[in-house]
């Protein structure tokens, strides 16, 4: 029952209008006034879900929380980490890309020199307000360090205002203690998704760039690594 | 992008100027994205009635009205503008309506009598811009409370500035303050419903009159989730706005995500890849069945039938978990981006879609089972809440409520945007306006949108790019960031400046949830929007919630607001 046209509708869209005015009956059917056929026919349809549950409970579309938790994927977006190098420093280098790119305001940074010359710069104040975040992710695709991660840790609650407002003791990576819950939203490299780059594996392609191109690629220093 | 040269009309433009000037001097046509009438104030209620009724014209459904405050804006002559856009059902035909509008008392005549879908779009700019439209039946503040000084979205009113509301502001309406009725009504009483009632999906409040149990008079009102985000999104870049797009329609984030990203890639002119755009349209139509299951599932619930609420849940929690595997969030998406998407989808995308294909159908076709002959169902929902085909019209429905009065308007076919065009599928139309006719129609669209989703994942390309190579509108290559000054540029340019969208200014429609989502973005080259309106499809279904509940019961009035499906964060924004 398709057209191009429908006349009774008054509609000139070149749209496919169904109408499916007539596919239910317009008066109540004897069974459906009579009241009690019917719900024991839907009865019989919340049996065999019963049944269905209580024969595969491993496949109970419900979840027993907080005993057990639905598992999450590797792009979750939870609780802020601070990455560290190896020697246990924080990545970040206070450039406040994070801080500029969040929407609600919540990334309060105050930069420092680092005494070892070659990290130049780091956070001396890394604060988060947890109730101000609205967990977009928009401060990991900032990053330009590699230094903000998010992991699945999403029991964020607090007793006091005061307690909402993570600083670096609470935002840091611990080496070697492990991230709660595991790894979430992280940067996202084009291929598999997940590889780290190297710089090899950096292919510069600028659009329109008028020649720019084989200038950069003659200066670029190798050495340079975050 | 328009391929009119400059100072010449579109064929549309050229046939309204035409058209136009048999009955007024020297109108004024300009072509924009959409052919635009500029009027003097004291013209308009001519012209909208002209509009309106004239058989070439008959813009017969109002869509939007945007208060526009020039203070900041180079080259416009006036303070404000009051910018209208109509739709004409018949011919599918969108127009705006400039009106400038001088500083000190802007106003201009109301046309609630026009089109009644005016009604509340009025008082919201009167609200928001302290527009006066004289003529206006019941002019008073919508979204912002009785104790709120000044109009917020005027660009002299400080983004932080706030009010306190106390208990003397709170709304009562006229018909409330009535102590005193005549001798056959003396058993009449007023009953306040809400903001937080567990039927009403959110925060907003009606007061109705009862005689005896029927609803004699009704106001609504709302602004409970009132959080500016039109003001908010003139402080922030064209990219931050994208998490505040989350909130509008929170049954649907993605959907908003999408509408409101493709406004802008609009207004840059770009075009999204392949493999990006039908990823959009998969979970868009994914996002669509969520929207309505959440209609149908609470709706049900408010009637009594909870069972329904659970298998129409199940297919909801499942696709959540799909899209969070997509972008790491399960309610507030904040997945696409200006230009594409923020990462590529897993790998496992498309076996995981064909599971959710092969699991919702079964679930539908249970809740269809329990709810069609059910006695409670069918006298809740067969012959309540009617909204016949003109009324449907002239309150400005769009959507799903359009569809099940019998107008076959959907913004997928009327203007198919992405790859809908290479889509097969139906427009569910319905004639009968009741709550069970909006019923049939989601659950009839719900199917509709499975076999668009299957469609899709035939045409989507194995690999390929999701984002458009444009560095001044995505970010570049993480690796590239790290090891290449040039993109590092790029990137910090991203961040701290925004994307550079051309000045101009643009209104563009899409189907949301719900009805027609429009987003009306006014850029002047910064980065950052100057305006952003969003048009919801479920504010004139509000609107008109309070006339169509006249007569019925308050069960009833609760089963039909379901059926409207108000979401309360883009009814209020």
């Amino acid at each position: 029952m398709r057209e191009a046209w429908d006349s009774r509708l008054g509609v000139s869209v070149p749209a496919r209008i169904i109408d499916i005015t007539a596919s239910e009956p317009g008066k109540p059917s004897l069974s459906t006034r009579l009241y009690l056929p019917e719900i024991l026919r839907g009865l019989a349809t919340t049996m065999r879900h019963f049944v269905r549950n209580f024969v595969h409970m491993g496949r109970l579309p419900t979840i027993l929380y907080p005993e057990r938790k639905r598992g999450y994927s590797e792009r979750f977006r939870g609780k802020h980490i601070l990455k560290t190098r190896e020697d246990g420093t924080l990545k970040c280098v206070a450039c406040y890309m994070c801080a500029q790119a969040c929407p609600a305001d919540c990334i309060e940074i105050v930069a420092g020199e680092h005494p070892k010359i070659e990290y130049e710069k780091y956070p001396i104040v890394f604060n988060i307000d947890m109730l101000r975040c609205v967990m977009c992710g928009f401060c990991v695709d900032a990053c330009p360090k590699d230094a903000l991660w998010m992991s699945r840790n999403y029991e964020l609650s607090f007793f006091s205002r005061h307690e909402s407002v993570f600083d670096i003791t609470k935002l840091a990576e611990k080496p070697g203690a492990g991230v709660k819950d595991g790894y979430g939203y992280r940067p996202y490299y084009p291929g598999d998704g997940t590889t780290p780059p190297t710089d090899a594996s950096v292919v510069p392609v600028v659009p329109g760039d008028g020649g720019r191109q084989e200038l950069r690629e003659a200066t670029v220093d190798e050495k340079r690594a975050p | 992008m328009s391929t009119v040269a400059p100072g010449e009309l579109a064929a549309p433009a050229e046939r309204l100027r035409a058209r136009l000037s048999t009955r007024f001097p020297d109108p004024e046509v300009a072509q924009a994205d959409l052919p635009t009438i500029i009027a003097r104030p004291e013209a308009w209620p001519g012209l909208a009635a002209f509009l309106r009724d004239d058989p070439e014209m008959r813009f017969d459904l109002f869509l939007d009205l945007a208060g526009v405050d020039n203070l900041r804006r180079p080259g416009r002559p006036s303070r404000f503008e009051a910018v209208f856009h109509l739709l004409s059902t018949s011919r599918n035909e969108h127009v705006r309506v400039r009106i400038p509008l001088e500083e000190g008392r802007p106003g201009l005549a109301s046309v609630a009598s026009v089109w009644p879908a005016a009604n509340w779009f009025e008082r919201e700019a009167y609200d928001l811009f302290g527009f006066d439209f004289p003529g206006h039946p019941n002019l008073k503040r919508l979204l912002c409370h009785n104790g709120f000084v000044g109009h917020a979205l005027r660009k002299d009113y400080p983004a932080g500035q706030r009010w306190m509301c106390t208990e003397d502001d709170l709304m009562v309406p006229e018909f409330a303050r009535r102590e005193s009725e005549d001798a056959d009504h003396f058993e009449t009483v007023v009953v306040n419903l809400g903001p937080s009632h567990p039927a009403t999906h959110g925060t907003l409040r009606i007061v109705a009159r009862l005689d005896g149990e029927q609803i004699v008079e009704a106001e609504s009102e709302i602004g409970y989730l009132h959080r500016c985000f039109e003001k908010m999104s003139e402080t922030h870049t064209w990219n931050q706005v994208i998490p505040y797009t989350d909130r509008l329609n929170y049954c649907s984030s993605f959907i908003n995500n999408v509408a409101y990203c493709k406004t802008v890639e609009r207004m840059l002119g770009i075009e999204v890849p392949e493999r990006g755009a039908i990823v959009r349209t998969v979970l868009s139509e994914f996002s669509r069945i969520m929207d309505h299951c959440v209609c149908i599932g609470a709706n049900l619930v408010d009637t009594g039938a909870l069972t329904n609420f659970w298998y129409l849940f199940q297919c909801r929690e499942e696709i959540y978990s799909l899209i969070e595997a997509c972008c790491g969030a399960r309610l507030t998406v904040s997945y696409a981006r200006v230009g594409g998407l923020s990462r590529d989808v897993p790998g496992d995308f498309v076996a995981r879609c064909r599971r959710l294909l092969d699991s919702i159908p079964p679930l539908l076709d249970d809740v269809d089972k329990l709810v069609k002959k059910n006695r409670i169902i069918w006298e809740r929902f067969h012959g309540i809440g009617v909204v016949t085909r003109e009324q449907a019209i002239a309150w400005g429905f769009t959507g799903p409520c359009l569809r099940a009065s019998g107008v076959g308007y959907d913004v997928r076919q009327a203007r198919p945007y992405d790859f809908y065009d290479r889509f097969d599928f139906d427009v569910p139309v319905h004639r009968d306006g009741d709550n069970f006719a909006r019923y049939l129609v989601r659950m009839a669209e719900m199917r509709q949108s499975l076999s668009i989703i299957r469609q899709a994942l035939e045409i989507l390309p194995a690999s390929g790019p999701v984002d458009c190579p444009d560095w001044h509108v995505v970010l570049p290559p993480k690796q590239n960031v790290y090891h290449d000054m040039e993109s590092l540029i790029y990137h910090f340019k991203w961040v701290m400046e925004g994307i550079p969208v051309p000045a101009g200014e643009r209104y563009e429609w899409f189907e949301g949830g719900n009805g027609e989502l429009g987003f009306y973005a006014v850029s002047t080259g910064a980065g950052r929007p100057y305006r952003l309106k969003v048009r919801p499809p479920c504010f004139p279904l509000m609107a008109a919630f309070e006339k169509i509940i006249i007569g019925s019961k308050i069960s009833d009035a609760v089963a039909t607001l379901g059926t409207l499906n108000i979401i309360a964060g883009e009814l209020d924004r």
